[in-house]
């Protein structure tokens, strides 16, 4: 009873950042593009560095141990990449002020996709007997349907976007939809088990990525995107939405108060 | 000189065997299986041999479908001692 009223909690809070952080974009926006630019970029490091913070967390609580330890390990350089990404994005947008796409923050971008993958990989390994070539199969369909726009997308940008960064902004959603496919399977795998949630949160954050990141492809093509476009909302839900997944975990998995492990095998008899 | 009965080594070898699959998971993940057991059947993971129906809903509650993975590791673990009845019928009760 006790976790589930803290679930609650956690959703409803969960709830309450989505909305307050696409509300305070909305209302930065109307305040000019200078403030909504200074307001996302810093929330963008506000958000990432509590991803990090939480992926950290984990690590030091698995300690390497078995195959969800590497997981959390690829997770948290993940998080990092992503908090350079924003870090420089944000150095190149505010201190610089210069066009930060593309930009050494891409690379930090590009880098966080093959870690989340490690991640979602090692974390499906000890389960992977479970998986099915119908799920397989479903997830493939599922994360092509996401890829399918920006492909078309990047055959008709405008003529002053260059090829460089119309392959760039058409890798994101790519990529976005690769990770997509073993985050679905792990929906179906830990379906009605106390993990699903921070699955579901990581599965929509992704989703969430995607959908920012053809919103972000769309909006260059088309010479409209400023830091604090719509897209921005999504992406940021994003990462909001992986802090809380890893939260999820961290809470599922904390430490007791006594260790259990040398008084389990003295019992056995 | 100590002797052992046979049903207390198979309590032992099953135990292990949890032990091992669960920690080649994460030693976080043993824990909360422990910690569950104990929590919700008051039993720990050796008590498993006599009540593998506990542990079977304890890993349903964490890990939902797959746990199916998890007991097939287990089985895995134990396929030389299948011929015992305990590790049978623990076996053939968490595949169900």
């Amino acid at each position: 009873m006790l976790s589930i009223s803290k679930k609650d909690e956690l959703q409803k809070l969960l709830l309450i950042t989505i909305v307050c952080s696409g509300f305070t974009i909305l209302v930065s926006t109307m305040l000019g593009k200078e403030v909504v630019k200074q307001v996302t970029d810093v929330m963008y490091i506000i958000t990432t560095a509590a991803f990090v913070i939480l992926s950290s967390i984990l690590v030091l609580r698995f300690k390497k141990t078995g195959d969800h330890g590497k997981a959390w390990l690829f997770l948290l350089g993940t998080s990092v990449s992503w908090f350079l990404a924003e870090t420089t994005w944000t150095a190149y947008e505010l201190i610089y002020d210069k066009n930060p796409f593309p930009s050494i923050a891409d690379v930090f971008y590009i880098a966080g996709y093959p870690l989340m993958l490690g991640f979602l990989m090692y974390y499906l390994k000890p389960v992977r007997r479970a998986i099915t070539k119908k799920m397989i199969l479903a997830a493939i369909m599922i994360s092509a349907t996401i890829a399918i726009p920006s492909i078309y997308m990047a055959y008709s940008p405008e003529p002053d976007v260059t090829v460089f960064e119309n392959v760039l902004a058409t890798a994101y959603p790519i990529l976005d939809s690769i990770i997509f496919i073993p985050a679905i399977i792990g929906i179906a795998l830990f379906f009605r088990g106390e993990v699903n949630f921070t699955w579901s949160l990581i599965c929509t954050g992704i989703l969430c990525f995607a959908i920012g990141d053809i919103g972000f492809q769309y909006a260059t093509f088309t010479n409209t995107y400023y830091t604090g476009h719509p897209a921005d909302i999504v992406l940021m839900w994003s990462y909001i939405l992986f802090s809380f997944g890893v939260y999820d975990h961290v809470r599922i998995f904390r430490k007791s108060g006594q260790s259990t492990e040398n008084s389990q095998l003295d019992n056995w008899c | 000189m100590m002797t052992f009965q046979k049903r207390d080594v198979m309590k032992a070898l099953t135990s292990i065997a949890i032990q091992k699959v669960l920690n080649d998971i994460s030693a976080p993940a043993y824990e909360k299986v422990s910690k569950k057991l104990q929590k919700e059947y008051k039993c720990y993971i050796p008590d498993c041999y006599d009540h593998p129906e506990y542990l079977e809903s304890v890993l349903k509650s964490i890990f939902g479908n797959a746990y199916t993975a998890i007991v097939e590791q287990i089985r895995v673990e134990l396929a030389e001692h299948i011929d015992d009845n305990g590790i049978n019928l623990l076996i053939k009760t968490m595949a169900r």
